[in-house]
């Protein structure tokens, strides 16, 4: 019940943030999340930097770049604004991760539990399988991997990971039903 | 692409979330009854499998990569909504445990990769398929990457018109459709190429592997 509210603050607040456009706004509610994430404030300022850096650094520069060539002036207000903005809701989003249990919030929701638990798990050991393949690849290669090996070993990782998804889920669905999930 | 919240306005975001909600409601009533009780662990595992192939790299020339989307691939192989909904639940895993993405750009990602791109893989591989199996592959993994990208350009480059200040700047993200098209169509055209030859090869090894099972 506390993780679904904390899930239901955590949109709200989302949501809210997505509708200001006035810095001083922005700041405020930039300088509220970072009180509230305590001790945690440069970990998760650090990660939303980090998270965001490329996209909104990329699309700042640019704007920066032409509004310059243009007018021959910077468009600070939406600098801030934009940036502010951003900052402002990927902390919400890793305050959210690092404070709350998905799996608890989705709880109301049985399937949904089930769904999310399932995919979760399975796909952090796929995930590390893929590693080991890459590494695969690199351990039987003396030289680096040409175009046509690479390729080949990214079809095959791709058709070895839709192939375990046949075999988990029909492992899973055995399991599931052997332990009455489908009466 | 990982657009990050904060640069789709919500007067675009809040009724694509409502579009895709219906889309999500359909879709999981399709993918029941196109499966039987199993749905849900393969609903999970097709999920973790289009998740763990975005982690695959797509060789480029010059030793760069890119990462593959695998919707073309997920599209052929299993369908518009069995992709659709595998596609979706792979956003929301990664924007609300992995903080990459945003939950405002969910519905946007999920309708343009997800189901435009799906529809596009599905209907171009089933329309070329009796001509020729290995160019529908292509076709179908080339037509997953691009027509995203082009619906994402007009959305981003929309930004602009439809969340404005008094004197006309810009409030979320800034550049029109002049920029944004051109800077995302000309490299996911390119892209779109190594796209489609992973979804050949891919799609290849998947038909054997069917037939395969099917033998034994």
């Amino acid at each position: 019940m506390i993780e679904r509210g904390k899930l239901a603050a955590y949109l709200a607040a989302l949501l809210t943030a997505s509708w200001l456009t006035a810095p001083s706004w922005l700041a405020a509610g930039l300088g509220a999340v970072l009180v509230l994430c305590g001790l945690e404030a440069g970990r998760l300022l650090r990660r939303a930097l980090l998270a965001t850096a490329a996209f909104s650094g990329t699309v700042s520069l640019a704007y920066a770049a032409y509004a310059w060539w243009q007018f021959h002036t910077l468009p600070l207000d939406w600098l801030l604004t934009a940036n502010l903005r951003v900052l402002l809701m990927a902390l919400l989003t890793f305050l959210f991760i690092a404070r709350v249990n998905l799996f608890q919030a989705l709880a109301f929701s049985r399937r949904l539990s089930f769904l999310l638990v399932l995919a979760v798990s399975q796909s952090l050991g796929l995930r590390r399988t893929l590693a080991e393949f890459r590494l695969g690849l690199q351990s039987r290669s003396p030289r680096p991997a040409g175009i046509k090996a690479r390729y080949r070993a990214a079809a095959h990782a791709a058709a070895w990971l839709l192939d375990r998804a046949l075999a988990n889920a029909h492992e899973s669905a055995q399991a599931m039903q052997s332990r009455g999930m489908f009466k | 692409m990982h657009i990050p919240d904060g640069f789709i306005a919500p007067q675009m975001y809040l009724p694509l979330y409502g579009l895709a909600a219906g889309l999500w409601a359909y879709g999981a009533k399709r993918v029941a009854r196109d499966l039987d009780e199993a749905t849900l662990p393969w609903l999970a595992s097709l999920t973790a499998a289009s998740f763990a192939l975005s982690f695959i790299a797509l060789p480029l020339p010059g030793g760069t990569s890119a990462h593959v989307t695998g919707v073309g691939l997920l599209a052929a192989s299993f369908g518009i909504w069995n992709a659709f909904m595998a596609a979706s639940m792979v956003f929301a895993i990664q924007a609300l445990l992995f903080g990459d993405g945003g939950v405002t750009t969910l519905p946007l990602n999920a309708l343009a990769m997800g189901f435009a791109g799906a529809l596009a893989a599905r209907g171009l591989f089933l329309a070329v398929r009796p001509f020729h199996a290995g160019l529908a592959l292509f076709l179908a993994g080339w037509i997953g990457l691009f027509l995203p990208a082009l619906l994402i350009a007009l959305a981003l480059g929309a930004q602009p018109l439809i969340a404005h200040d008094a004197a006309g700047a810009p409030l979320y993200f800034p550049f029109g459709w002049s920029v944004t098209l051109p800077a995302l169509l000309i490299p996911h055209a390119l892209l779109g190429l190594g796209e489609g030859a992973l979804t050949v090869l891919g799609g290849r090894l998947i038909e054997r592997l069917r037939l395969r099972y099917g033998n034994d």
